[in-house]
């Protein structure tokens, strides 16, 4: 299951950031890498993704696969802008139900 | 929703742009055109004018085609025909074949317009393996 705590950051009027934790029940390989870099695709917010100190833009899907993220660790996901909060959610669940 | 970019997959062997075709709708999708033009027009290994030309107006879909070749003849036969049929919304991806494939459907998948695309493609460059 998805270990995930919210840490709601700033808001402001225009845009909010997010953030959120999960610990990934698979190995983020080839194809969950695509399905986030096309869900990341559809949001306006900036995002981003962090693993063990690297942090990469999730609508790549190459970086995404480059953070070599494995099953048992953790991945953050960040995003500022207008849809921060469903960037997050949407990117969370991808990586929550990885296989 | 706007139109796909179209990926043109051009390579010396055909069995070698088909499995990549369905890699990259594996990893991709299935629902941005990816066309190949692979192999010569009798199927040995080799590129054809003619089925790249053909490639190129099989993965139009009104939103510009970007086209990766192998190497080699591939691109001089892909720089062939865009020198014969100009048009400005056709670009061939200065990219690795595989890695930029992949970046190049995920990234039209998304609705990436062609210069977003090809952007995609050619970042594949620096993605280190080690």
């Amino acid at each position: 299951m998805s270990a995930s705590n919210d840490t709601t950051g700033c808001e402001s009027a225009e845009t909010t950031g997010h953030e959120a934790a999960v610990l990934l029940p698979a190995n983020l390989h080839a194809r969950p890498a695509g399905l986030l870099a096309r869900a990341a695709g559809e949001f306006s917010s900036t995002i981003e993704l962090e693993h063990n100190g690297k942090t990469v833009n999730p609508a790549g899907v190459l970086g995404v696969m480059a953070l070599g993220a494995t099953a048992g660790s953790t991945v953050t996901v960040r995003a500022a802008g207008p849809d921060a909060h469903d960037a997050v959610a949407a990117l969370m669940e991808i990586l929550a139900n990885a296989e | 929703m706007s139109a796909t970019v179209g990926i043109v997959l051009v390579s010396h062997s055909a069995e070698l742009a088909s499995g990549l075709r369905l890699l990259v709708e594996q990893i991709g999708s299935d629902t941005v055109p990816v066309v190949t033009a692979a192999g010569t027009d009798d199927g040995r290994i080799g590129t054809s004018y003619d089925l790249v030309l053909k490639a190129l107006q099989d993965a139009d879909r009104g939103a510009g085609v970007l086209i990766l070749p192998d190497l080699g003849s591939s691109v001089l036969t892909t720089r062939t025909v865009l020198d014969d049929h100009p048009r400005a919304d056709a670009v061939i991806a200065d990219a690795p074949f595989v890695e930029g494939a992949v970046a190049a459907v995920v990234a039209a998948a998304s609705g990436a317009d062609l210069q977003a695309v090809a952007k995609s493609a050619e970042e594949a460059r620096h993605v280190r393996k080690q």
